[in-house]
């Protein structure tokens, strides 16, 4: 390895322990819950520094005297390093003990990668194959008797030259789709929207580490469930009263376009667990029929401060029955790795 | 013509012109090894830490996404090495090259350059093997985090340090010493005896002797250390002190190197490649924010017309602004004043010097209405330059308050330092010292003592 290389290594190591480190922290960061097709996570590593007197106006009072002393002046910039999506989010997974997820049944399909494996006679020249035209120059000099063994050299002409061509290469691929299903009756507040908005996010990123090829579909109900494009699902809104069932049954239609046969399937459900009286059966119900075919069932129960549904009790009757049923307690942003882990079908 | 024997011709004709410089080495390099040189601060060997890789990767993802390249790097050793980036067009090698040739001449003549060694590709891969020795005798952990604490008090030298020949007077023989073989001298003059109990401590010789910047000197010589730790700040502060005249001079050496890559190149041109050139040139020559190649290609033009022109003097001197814009007695000595500024000035004299209204007027840098503020961004520039754009700071005593801490002080120009990263290297230099230090400031217009003894304190002086 060269020494260069070696710093290198040093340097990502480094960063990768200040994830790891901090990975709580990372859970709520604002401006990563956007980052789900980038490429880059930026990390922000005020501990990467290697500080130095400069200046720095303008000040303010006392910053930075307490413990740690982590504040920043108006002035200052944090240092900041880049990761890999994929990287950071196998830093998170490994710091939050996040379950891999496995294709689950036949959930997979071929696809066709291109691969650059043939030979071509024409191409552009980057993908010129050397060896190959100095293969086909040697053939041709032998053939036509130009080639002389005291002077070897060889002068490929235009028909000799070869290029590294694509061939469509069949590959095993699994993919996914994931529902959210928002219960927007009356006792969401902003906050315990964003720790859904949260949990929602790192759901998606995870799943989409493992199945590329992920779908997304956004539900919201109060008495009934209708489907809403990505963008409006987090958008506060009171309604009426809440039937959890609709949110099921409304997700079973959806699910209809993505067969078991080829889907890893998961159904995730937000709400505050105060359903109509009667309404809980019909939701058991339907979720009997949805769980076989799912990969994942997860129920967020949202805890608003004393008050306490009581849906999330009524699954534990089904606990028995399914390895695909996950539950968990949101009650701020301290719940939430343990709820995030649990809801990816990991041990609290 | 090849490359080299473009090299080769430039130089011949960069000798004409009166440039003297050591031998040149060129070699070209793919983007990688050039990221990695840059990383590395021209050389191909330094000791491991990761910032040169956080710098190595920076460079590498500039130049992936086309946001940045870097043409040329040019070390000052000698022979001069100069790393030209592979896959630049033949055009830009050669201006490159002329460049290069100009960067040397500087290097040797500039007297901001004397004391500086030749040999440091050597000297630095005498510090990578010493700090790869001591990973292996006291660990990588132990080292790097050393390190990382010695780098943090990097521009806390004294720049003009090499500079400094005190002649330390040597101290009359005292009396009734017999002169002997040294290996005798302890039987036939003994020492005097150890101080009593009651002089220790009470020393009269201050610590330091006068206030200096060499912190960095100052701690390898007198901080509680092990023998490698010391070995390391001196590592750091020579590495800085080679580094020091390059930054004093930024202005004046990249100045000088587009100076004569123009001077030398452009006759040379067949006629299809003035396009390509004036592309690179303005480029290069971009007035976006504060670009030194462009302020001193400008000033040095202006110097030699000034003293061919005969623009100077105490007459000269005497006339109103709008009268020294259009006076002229030719007296050709433009090109001997160059290479005078370019051996004994740097920035901060040059810019003081050269940087006038009448200059900022005839190249356009200024409207006339502007005038007025004129002299306000020339300070402001001029601040931004003065000891690399880093506050000074000295340190005043090692036994402040008789109890061995460290006062320091920083030299207070109006504006104040960031307080947050001050005192993580408070806190750095506390490590170092095993000792409570202090350092005067101004913070928000009023005098400030920040103090770090295991907790920040902040107090009045």
């Amino acid at each position: 390895m060269r020494p260069i290389e070696r710093d290198l290594e040093r340097f990502k190591a480094i960063v990768r322990g200040e994830v790891k480190k901090r990975a709580r922290e990372f859970l709520t960061r604002e401006e990563l819950l956007g980052q789900l097709e980038g490429r880059l996570v930026s990390i922000p590593l005020p501990q990467l520094e290697l500080p130095k007197i400069v200046y720095g106006e303008p000040l303010e009072e006392g910053l930075g005297l307490g413990p740690g002393g982590e504040g920043l002046g108006p002035g200052g910039h944090v240092p900041v390093a880049e990761l890999e999506l994929e990287e950071f989010l196998d830093l998170m997974g490994e710091a939050l003990r996040l379950p891999r997820l496995r294709p689950k049944g036949e959930g997979e399909v071929t696809q066709e990668a291109l691969r650059h494996t043939t030979i071509a006679r024409k191409g552009p020249r980057g993908l010129r194959h050397v060896r190959r035209t100095l293969k086909e120059s040697l053939k041709r000099a032998l053939l036509t008797g130009e080639y002389r063994e005291e002077d070897p050299r060889l002068v490929p002409e235009r028909e000799d030259l070869r290029y590294k061509a694509p061939k469509a290469k069949p590959q095993p691929h699994a993919q996914a789709v994931v529902v959210f299903a928002l219960d927007v009756s009356g006792s969401m507040r902003e906050e315990e929207l964003r720790l859904v908005k949260t949990l929602a996010y790192w759901i998606t990123a995870w799943i989409r580490r493992h199945f590329p090829r992920l779908e997304r579909r956004y539900l919201l109900h109060d008495a009934e469930a209708w489907e809403v494009p990505e963008e409006e699902f987090f958008r506060a809104r009171e309604g009426g009263g809440t039937r959890l069932s609709s949110a099921l049954l409304l997700a079973e239609e959806v699910l209809k376009a993505y067969p078991e046969a080829f889907y890893n399937r998961y159904l995730y459900h937000f709400s505050d667990g105060e359903n109509w009286p009667g309404d809980t059966e019909k939701a058991l119900e339907a979720l009997g029929r949805l769980l076989p075919s799912l990969a994942l069932y997860g129920y967020a129960q949202v805890q608003p401060p004393g008050r306490e549904g009581s849906f999330l009790y009524e699954l534990q009757t089904l606990r028995e029955g399914s390895e695909a049923l996950a539950t968990a307690e949101l009650s701020g942003p301290e719940s939430l790795p343990r709820a995030l882990r649990r809801l990816l079908g990991g041990e609290g | 013509m090849n490359l080299w024997d473009w090299a080769e011709r430039l130089r011949a004709r960069a000798e004409e012109a009166g440039l003297s410089f050591p031998p040149v080495v060129f070699e070209e390099v793919d983007a990688e090894e050039m990221a990695m040189l840059a990383a590395y601060g021209g050389f191909p060997r330094r000791y491991p830490h990761w910032r040169w890789g956080s710098e190595y990767l920076r460079y590498r993802e500039l130049y992936r996404y086309g946001l940045g390249r870097i043409y040329e790097l040019v070390v000052n050793t000698e022979p001069v090495y100069a790393y030209l980036l592979k896959g630049n067009t033949p055009l830009a090698q050669k201006l490159v090259m002329a460049h290069v040739y100009a960067h040397a001449d500087f290097f040797r003549n500039n007297l901001a350059f004397r004391p500086i060694p030749k040999d440091m590709l050597n000297e630095m891969a005498h510090h990578a093997a010493y700090v790869e020795r001591a990973m292996e005798r006291h660990g990588a952990r132990a080292v790097e985090e050393f390190l990382d604490l010695a780098l943090s008090l990097e521009n806390l030298i004294d720049p003009h340090a090499p500079y400094i020949r005190r002649l330390e007077k040597e101290a009359p023989p005292p009396q009734g010493r017999l002169r002997v073989r040294p290996y005798l001298e302890p039987y036939v003059n003994p020492p005097p005896e150890p101080p009593r109990e009651a002089e220790e401590g009470a020393s009269p010789r201050p610590l330091p002797p006068r206030p200096t910047r060499d912190l960095l000197g100052f701690l390898a010589r007198h901080a509680p250390l092990a023998p490698w730790q010391r070995a390391l700040l001196e590592i750091v502060r020579e590495e800085s002190l080679y580094y020091a005249p390059q930054a004093a001079t930024k202005v004046m050496n990249e100045g000088w190197a587009t100076f004569w890559h123009t001077r030398l190149l452009l006759p040379l041109l067949d006629p299809e490649e003035a396009l390509e050139f004036a592309e690179l040139q303005a480029g290069l020559l971009a007035p976006q924010g504060f670009n030194p190649y462009r302020l001193g290609y400008l000033l040095f033009q202006e110097i030699e017309e000034r003293w061919d022109k005969g623009r100077f003097g105490e007459e000269y001197d005497r006339l109103p602004l709008g009268e020294r814009l259009r006076y002229e007695r030719p007296r050709g000595e433009g090109r001997a004043k160059l290479f005078q500024v370019r051996t004994v000035y740097t920035d901060l004299g040059f810019l003081e010097e050269f940087l006038t209204p009448e200059f900022a007027l005839r190249r356009g840098l200024i409207a006339p209405k502007d005038l007025d503020r004129f002299q306000e961004a020339k300070r402001h520039l001029l601040f931004r330059l003065t000891n690399a754009g880093y506050p000074i700071v000295w340190l005043l005593d090692a036994n402040y308050k008789n109890r061995g801490e460290l006062l320091l002080e920083h030299a207070y120009e109006g504006v104040g330092l960031d307080l947050r990263r001050t005192q993580a290297v408070l806190a750095n230099l506390h490590r170092l010292w095993g000792r409570p230090v202090h350092l005067r400031t101004v913070l928000k217009g009023k005098p400030a003592l920040l103090t770090y003894d295991g907790e920040h304190r902040l107090g009045t002086p």
